[in-house]
């Protein structure tokens, strides 16, 4: 009962404090900037990808209309012929999409780091130019946007400490702390009461917000992706009250509790995050990505100039089937058809560079996952960007669903000019429902 | 003043907590000096590596036709910066890579942040994280009760009774706790120049001691305001939760609420916008890989009168070539254009958030550290006109030897032997001089000026109404 008194009676003193009143107001207006921030992007990427896909069906019905006119290509063009299989899969343009959850609201995460579409073409990898971030000024993206993860992960902890900082400190520098103790029965009860309080009042301000964001896309639609996040948010907010409450239970005037509060805050926001960061970049550098170049430039010219019996064999191996096609059968060799099928032999060094690549960043992120225990604030922030799908790891997922759909694409390729197949209006739809444009949560 | 100074470094000196601190912040400042330097020539190393491979690639071809050449083109990285060891500014989330190739220019791409999860929001352990978030927190910690510790013990009455003034003691405070601030400044520059002694040019002297001058500003004013509110407030816990907020204000709120406002008035296109637009343009202009294309015609039939024959086969240079270099040429004014047009818009978001400098001197600190220090988007997108200024005289040179080289139009089998490709010149970084870039930040240090000349008079004019009990 007592402790329900002085909870209550904490609503006085907060009311009575301007500072905590603006403070919290303050957090308030930058946590829906942060939300209409998030909002932003989400909306701006599906407009992007509204606008790409309407251009993709604008080049269909440029396609359709040389097969309608008995046309081989743009005239200005005259070496395409869309009536053989690599022409007409050139000609099928097909878009992979890293949609935007509509989570996005809440956390941008890594979103701005990577591209969120990408044409794919026989020849194309996960590490292509247009895989990278979106035309933005270096400098923000440095410094940050300021989304609702930010405000939760960096501001929620200072406006709990500019609540709770004067807690039992001012009471002691008063000297009726004595006096609260006698009336109360248990310090401890009492100072849990004050901070519960205030817990309170954050998680119905966080609640709140999130609703707020939740309107701004459709995050309800998401599963349950808001009311897993709302829980994350929570156990970040009980992490920093678990914090501040030792600071205030064993602290003895407020500004030593304050100067510990700063201090643990600057500790798990910046030392340890940029001393973790700083490791890795030691441990592993910057990769320039040379296996890349290697292969797009060296590997490339190899494999081209191999003997024809050599890319045969290596095709065979790749496609075993591909020796029952006509092409395969037949004693007359097509050059061109081998020149456009060691675009297979290329993906697949392509595939070994890029599964180098990626060992390397997976070495990067383990070491990451191995500071968690003592790095919190770089653990919630991966959680949340897990959780909202703007991690690294979706990134990944976005870049192998990308690999997949070149494989099927060159796979489509090969076969067909190996059964020396002429396309036709049909067979260019049916190369368009086979390979359409694909989006990836 | 002297005296009060001496007196107010006796006091702190004598505190255990004051050395703890400053003992403990010293050797975390001495980390990030060495560890930074370290990463970055670990990381010059890997560049090094990577230019002399690719470099090797292209001094070994053989023979290849020079416009086949073109598009085996090479790749250009981006250096490290021995400065960069004090602010890394942009360098974690530009790219790394750009290609460089005929009829094309390329975006930079491979930025470190893309290559792992999420770590720190605010960079690296730099000394700059240190300097420009935790070493203002400690002199506001040091500053806070300097004047109300000495109205609650009664001292400042005796102070102004034995003749001191209240301007002179609040000036007196002010810059004990600001040399604070400058010792610390003077350790990270001291030991950095020691780390790197080998290494130390006059531009990175000069760039080295605006730094460090702009940091002295930012901590006079962290230190005029923190002690101006210790007077001016009766109760020294209100100084600190004051500067405290304004602390946050200045380096969580303001700096990226701007800078994502700016973004949204200067906005840039999208990638597929930006493409799209260049594609447009570029069609309208010449294909050099497309003899019959219009425009390539007419440039035919304009050089076939210049020299005076009727075919191209009775021209004593290679068409091809000329054609190539026309399509280049054409292609150049499209790259102008867009990517001189996103310049621009990134100069204007700039512009908008420098001015944020009036309400917030942290944004001027912010953008003169990156600056001096080398990092910033403009020193970026110098790098950036370096290499397509490269780009341009690279592919010239391969196409005027298509041209002018012995070949015959239509001869693509012609090739130019491996000494033709030694003779072209790598890629060599110039690093951009401070005297070129110095202008740009004029504004920030204007600002700051203005804001240290705005801490003097609110403690000259505000003083006079302190209460000295």
């Amino acid at each position: 009962m007592r402790s329900l008194k002085t909870f209550l009676f904490e609503w006085k003193h907060f009311v009575g404090s301007p500072f905590k009143i603006l403070a919290v107001l303050l957090f308030i207006i930058a946590s829906m900037y942060g939300l209409h921030n998030g909002a932003d992007l989400y909306h701006k990427q599906n407009a992007e990808i509204e606008r790409i896909n309407e251009e993709v069906e604008t080049k269909k019905a440029t396609i359709l209309s040389y097969f309608k006119n008995n046309e081989k290509g743009p005239s200005e063009h005259p070496w395409v012929d869309i009536t053989t299989p690599f022409w007409a899969i050139y000609n099928t343009p097909t878009y992979h999409f890293k949609n935007p959850s509509p989570t996005l609201v809440y956390n941008i995460g890594q979103t701005e780091q990577y591209g969120f579409y990408k044409l794919i073409t026989t020849s194309s990898s996960g590490y292509d130019a247009d895989m990278t971030k979106e035309i933005a000024n270096p400098e923000r993206i440095q410094s940050g946007t300021l989304d609702f993860s930010f405000v939760i992960l960096f501001l929620l902890p200072l406006l709990l400490l500019v609540l709770l900082y004067n807690i039992k400190g001012q009471e002691s520098e008063h000297g009726f702390l004595p006096l609260i103790f006698v009336q109360t029965g248990s310090k401890n009860w009492w100072l849990l009461s004050r901070t519960a309080f205030y817990t309170v009042l954050l998680l119905i301000v966080i609640f709140g917000l999130m609703v707020y964001g939740a309107m701004l896309t459709k995050v309800f639609v998401a599963d349950t992706m808001f009311w897993n996040l709302l829980l994350w948010v929570t156990l970040y907010l009980f992490f920093w009250i678990t914090l501040y409450f030792l600071i205030l239970k064993y602290g003895k005037n407020t500004v030593s509790n304050t100067l510990q509060m700063v201090g643990v805050w600057l500790l798990f926001a910046f030392i340890i995050p940029a001393t973790v960061q700083q490791w890795i970049a030691i441990e592993k550098p910057t990769n320039l990505m040379v296996d890349l170049i290697d292969v797009s430039r060296d590997k490339k010219s190899e494999i081209n100039a191999q003997p024809i019996a050599v890319i045969d064999a290596q095709l065979f191996q790749l496609y075993p089937a591909l020796k029952e096609t006509k092409v395969a059968k037949d004693t007359i060799i097509v050059q061109k058809v081998r020149g456009y099928s060691s675009e297979a032999l290329i993906n697949l060094e392509i595939k070994k560079a890029t599964q180098s690549i990626e060992a390397d960043n997976r070495i990067k992120n383990e070491l990451i996952s191995k500071t968690y225990w003592y790095n919190p604030i770089t653990y919630f922030q991966n959680k949340l960007n897990q959780l909202t799908h703007t991690d690294y790891k979706d990134y990944e997922a976005f870049r192998n669903n990308i690999r997949k759909s070149v494989d099927t694409r060159i796979k489509m390729m090969v076969f067909d000019t190996w059964n020396d197949i002429t396309i036709d209006k049909e067979k260019y739809l049916e190369y368009n429902s086979t390979l359409p444009n694909n989006a990836y949560y | 003043m002297f005296q009060i100074i001496k007196n107010e470094w006796r006091f702190l000196v004598r505190s255990r907590i004051f050395l703890g601190i400053t003992i403990a912040f010293s050797a975390i400042m001495l980390l990030s000096i060495f560890l930074g330097n370290y990463q970055i020539k670990k990381q010059e190393q890997t560049y090094q590596n990577a230019k002399d491979h690719v470099r090797q690639q292209w001094v070994s071809i053989d023979e290849m036709n020079p416009h086949s050449a073109a598009h085996y083109g090479t790749y250009v990285f981006k250096p490290s910066n021995l400065l960069s060891s004090l602010d890394e500014g942009v360098n974690n989330v530009t790219g790394n890579v750009l290609r460089v190739e005929g009829h094309v220019q390329n975006e930079i791409i491979h930025s470190e942040a893309s290559q792992m999860q999420a770590v720190s929001r605010f960079g690296k352990l730099k000394p700059s994280l240190l300097l420009q978030y935790i070493v203002p927190l400690l002199l506001i910690f040091l500053a806070f009760n300097s004047v109300s510790n000495e109205k609650q013990s009664g001292r400042l009455k005796l102070l102004v009774l034995q003749g001191a003034k209240p301007i002179q003691l609040i000036f007196a405070k002010t810059l004990s706790v600001w040399l604070y601030g400058i010792l610390l400044l003077t350790f990270i520059m001291t030991a950095y120049a020691l780390f790197n002694s080998q290494n130390l040019s006059t531009d990175i002297v000069i760039r080295t001691g605006l730094f460090f001058s702009t940091y002295s500003l930012y901590y006079f004013i962290i230190c005029g305001l923190t002690v101006f509110f210790s007077a001016r407030w009766q109760n020294a816990t209100v100084a600190l939760t004051s500067m405290l907020g304004i602390w946050i204000i200045w380096t969580m709120f303001i700096p990226n609420i701007l800078m994502s406002s700016a973004e949204k008035w200067y906005a840039l296109p999208s990638r597929n916008e930006f493409q799209s637009a260049m594609t447009e343009d570029r069609s309208k202009g010449l294909d050099g890989h497309n003899p019959t294309d219009k425009r390539s015609i007419e440039l035919k039939e304009k050089v076939l009168k210049e020299y005076g024959v009727d075919s191209v086969s009775q021209l004593p240079i290679n068409f091809d070539g000329m054609r190539m270099q026309a399509d280049e040429d054409y292609g150049n004014s499209v790259w102008d254009k867009h990517f001189g047009n996103n310049r621009a818009i990134l100069k204007q978001q700039k512009q908008s958030f420098q001015l944020g400098g009036i309400v917030n001197p942290f944004i001027s600190l912010q953008n003169t550290s990156m600056g001096f220090m080398a990092s910033d988007n403009l020193h970026h997108q110098a790098f950036l006109l370096q290499v397509e200024n490269y780009r341009r005289v690279f592919i010239k040179m391969l196409n005027d030897k298509q041209i002018f080289g012995g070949s015959k139009t239509g001869n693509w089998s012609w090739k130019e032997d491996n000494a033709f490709f030694k003779s072209v010149p790598d890629f060599e970084y110039k690093p951009t001089q401070i005297s070129e870039v110095l202008s740009n930040y004029m504004l920030d240090i204007l600002l700051m000026i203005l804001w240290s000349i705005l801490v003097i008079i609110l403690i000259v004019y505000g003083t006079k109404k302190i209460k000295i009990i």
